[in-house]
């Protein structure tokens, strides 16, 4: 009977050092749990609940995730960060912010911190360096790809997509002519950032490009593509092809327009969206989206990448959860399961692949060959001054397209914006 | 005794002293603080080149104050808010008189009628401006709609691609917020005037508008600057209505909106705070000029 108590008591003492031990190891494979990171992104970048509380069960740390408009984040950054304090463990960088926040020193180098494979998979993650060191790590692959409604096209007798810009036009007045939409192409006129990128996107259609190597304008002259892109946008507003409420629109309303089936064509499509358009919960035009290679003046299809990242401020007293939630957002069931949700396009080409492979994207051959034509907008990297220069940019087009301000007064007033951003 | 009461006279008024000072010391931790400190601060910024994507912060002397004078964004920004400030005190001062004047008078369910005169007030000026674009929207906006089925439009008008008429959109969806609070100070100032005053200029045989001029008018003085003073200072700080409405659209961008710009888009802090100065200036001015008018043409000696 002593012998089988002691047998007892050895065995209880064994499974209590046992899961003990087992206890620390789980420990010490969530050696962040515990901790609290706060992560601020826009909507279109907060990940469902479902998907959050699978990182917090993995790594123990507890998210409070803030999710904000993409203009007021930058303004959140901005005021925090001149107080001194974080603004979040993690937030958002835009492609367009890397000037302003490599030169001022406000974000931490992630070089050492995130998973390098992963970040060598993503080919955009080259925007988001600035003097050698990665600022932040893309979170969708947001490039420019025309996505047009292929019923009404079919409707006004035309068979293939337009791949010219001239072919685009013609296709439009088609549509139009045949009372399928009143104004087919849809394109921001505001003065907001979606008209700048729309402008951007189609000087490169035109074959141009908006600086040489020395951040001199190459959009001046009336030959040049971005001069061409601007009379194109201003020629199919006076024809009717655009509607003049383009003038007050952001672009994610001229989404809604092109979902509701009332435009033909996003010119500047976001790649990421076309899941959106199809899904039939969100568009009404689920069954007739189709994408296709930006037309171009040249024969071969440009196109720009704008994607949007997650870095860690120089600020946050969190660094190694921001990296941790930072490396789960590039794993691939994360990136599959953010486009699922959101329609983030995976950054990492692997997982573009994979999902393209198992038919998970729609139009994924148009999507992968427009991703391997994908370019900077700066070749040099974003400079500091892009902000200053695209309000500029937003604020002249606008003018043009309200008829204050004629294409050539348009972009000299963008070139002399240019060259006063970029001298002070 | 003599000598007892002589003795506590000092001491009352050395206590009275230290109460007063312990009762404004907050008020002077918290002005100075959160008003003056700053003010001084950014006077003295204003000087200095900040700009956070260059290094150092030299002494520039006026030389912020000169470039924001050649800038033609921020002469046409100027331009665009001394519309908005004189539109915008015209507006609410006569219509918060005249709802002011019809509420004085209402004698069953005036609070009611306060509160929804009070309504558009209350509202965050995000939300009001939010719910002016439906109103204003092209597409599907109540405006065009009221307009086509009145037909006195045969198609949907883009207001906001007429500069005159985007300045005075923006300036009624301020005042519609703002009018209210105009309003209830000339409520609170009708509401102090004896009606015994009005009772014997009637039997001096003064009429309505004579009893207006010499005793409304005079009386509520005080309410009237306050009102207007208040009026100017708000439209002068115009910001979320415009930018709402019509984004950075050099048409309708106000003053502030060329600060912010200035701040936080391009991170030139020091010309935002040379712009924000001229701007404060600029409204304490404004104020004072017709708030000294009012004060020398309504007066009692």
């Amino acid at each position: 009977m002593m012998k089988k108590h002691l047998n007892m008591t050895i065995a209880t003492v064994l499974l209590l050092q046992v899961g003990t031990a087992g206890l620390a190891l789980a420990e010490d494979a969530k050696p962040l749990a515990g901790q609290h990171l706060s992560v601020l992104l826009p909507p279109w970048g907060t990940l469902p609940k479902e998907m959050t509380d699978g990182f917090t069960a993995k790594t123990g740390i507890i998210l409070d995730t803030q999710t904000l408009g993409w203009d007021d984040i930058h303004t959140k950054i901005v005021t925090s960060t001149v107080a001194n304090t974080a603004p979040g463990d993690a937030t958002e960088v835009d492609w367009s912010w890397v000037g302003q926040f490599g030169a001022s020193k406000w974000y931490q180098p992630l070089d050492g911190l995130v998973t390098a494979d992963a970040v060598a998979d993503a080919p955009t993650a080259k925007i988001f360096t600035y003097d050698g060191k990665l600022l932040a790590v893309p979170y969708n692959n947001d490039f420019r790809v025309l996505i047009y409604n292929k019923t009404q096209l079919e409707k006004a007798g035309i068979k293939t997509p337009p791949k010219t810009p001239d072919e685009l036009l013609k296709a439009a007045k088609a549509i139009k002519e045949a009372k399928i939409a009143t104004y087919p192409i849809g394109l921001p006129l505001s003065a907001t950032e979606g008209t700048s990128t729309t402008w951007y996107l189609l000087t490169k259609a035109f074959g141009g490009d908006l600086f040489d190597k020395d951040f001199k304008p190459m959009f001046v002259d009336p030959q040049s593509g971005g001069y061409k892109a601007l009379s194109f946008e201003i020629q199919a507003l006076k024809d009717g092809l655009i509607d003049p409420a383009m003038t007050g629109l952001k672009d994610v309303e001229v989404q809604e327009l092109f979902k509701s089936g009332k435009i033909s064509f996003d010119v500047a499509g976001w790649a990421g969206n076309l899941a959106v358009y199809a899904d039939a919960s969100k568009s009404q035009v689920a069954n007739d989206v189709a994408a296709a290679l930006m037309p171009s003046t040249t024969g071969s299809t440009r196109t720009i990448g704008l994607p949007e990242a997650i870095g860690i401020p120089a600020a946050s007293a969190n660094s190694k959860a921001a990296a941790a939630f930072i490396n789960w957002m590039l794993e691939p069931e994360t990136e599959i399961g953010s486009f699922n949700a959101l329609g983030n396009l995976p950054p990492r080409l692997s997982v573009l692949k994979q999902l393209n492979a198992k038919g998970g994207l729609k139009d994924g051959d148009v999507l992968l060959a427009q991703a391997a034509a994908v370019e900077p907008l700066f070749a040099q990297g974003t400079p500091g001054w892009y902000p200053e220069f695209s309000a500029a940019v937003a604020s002249a087009i606008n003018q043009a397209a309200k008829g204050q301000l004629t294409v050539d007064q348009a972009v000299q007033q963008v070139a002399e914006a240019a060259k006063t951003a970029s001298q002070e | 005794m003599t000598a007892t009461l002589s003795q506590k006279g000092p001491r009352r008024r050395y206590g009275e002293v230290n109460l007063g000072l312990a009762l404004v010391i907050p008020v002077i931790v918290i002005m100075g603080g959160l008003v003056v400190f700053p003010l001084l601060s950014t006077i003295v910024d204003s000087f200095y080149r900040i700009n956070l994507m260059r290094p150092g912060t030299p002494f520039t002397g006026l030389g912020n104050y000169a470039d924001l004078l050649q800038d033609t964004s921020v002469r046409r920004s100027w331009v665009n808010t001394f519309y908005y400030v004189m539109m915008a005190v015209v507006l609410e001062t006569l219509g918060g008189l005249a709802a002011a004047l019809l509420l004085n008078k209402i004698k069953y369910g005036r609070r009611w009628l306060l509160a929804a005169v009070v309504l558009p007030w209350c509202l965050p000026p995000v939300v009001n401006a939010v719910v002016w674009l439906w109103i204003y929207n092209p597409s599907y906006g109540l405006l065009n709609g009221i307009l086509q089925a009145a037909g006195l439009t045969s198609a949907p008008v883009v207001f906001f691609n007429d500069p005159k008429l985007a300045l005075f959109l923006v300036t009624i969806v301020h005042v519609w917020r703002m009018m209210p609070l105009t309003a209830i100070i000339l409520l609170a100032a009708l509401q102090s005037i004896p009606e015994d005053l009005y009772q014997a200029a009637k039997l001096d045989g003064a009429g309505a508008f004579k009893s207006f001029r010499l005793i409304t008018l005079p009386l509520i003085a005080s309410g009237l600057a306050i009102a207007l003073s208040q009026s100017t200072v708000f439209a002068f700080n115009l910001f979320d209505e415009a930018w709402i409405l019509s984004g950075s659209s050099l048409d309708t961008r106000t003053v502030m909106i060329q600060v912010y710009m200035f701040a936080f888009q391009n991170m030139k802090f020091s010309l935002g705070m040379a712009l924000s100065l001229m701007a404060m200036l600029a409204s304490l001015l404004v104020s004072l000029v017709y708030v000294l008018k009012v004060y020398r043409e309504t007066r009692f000696d």
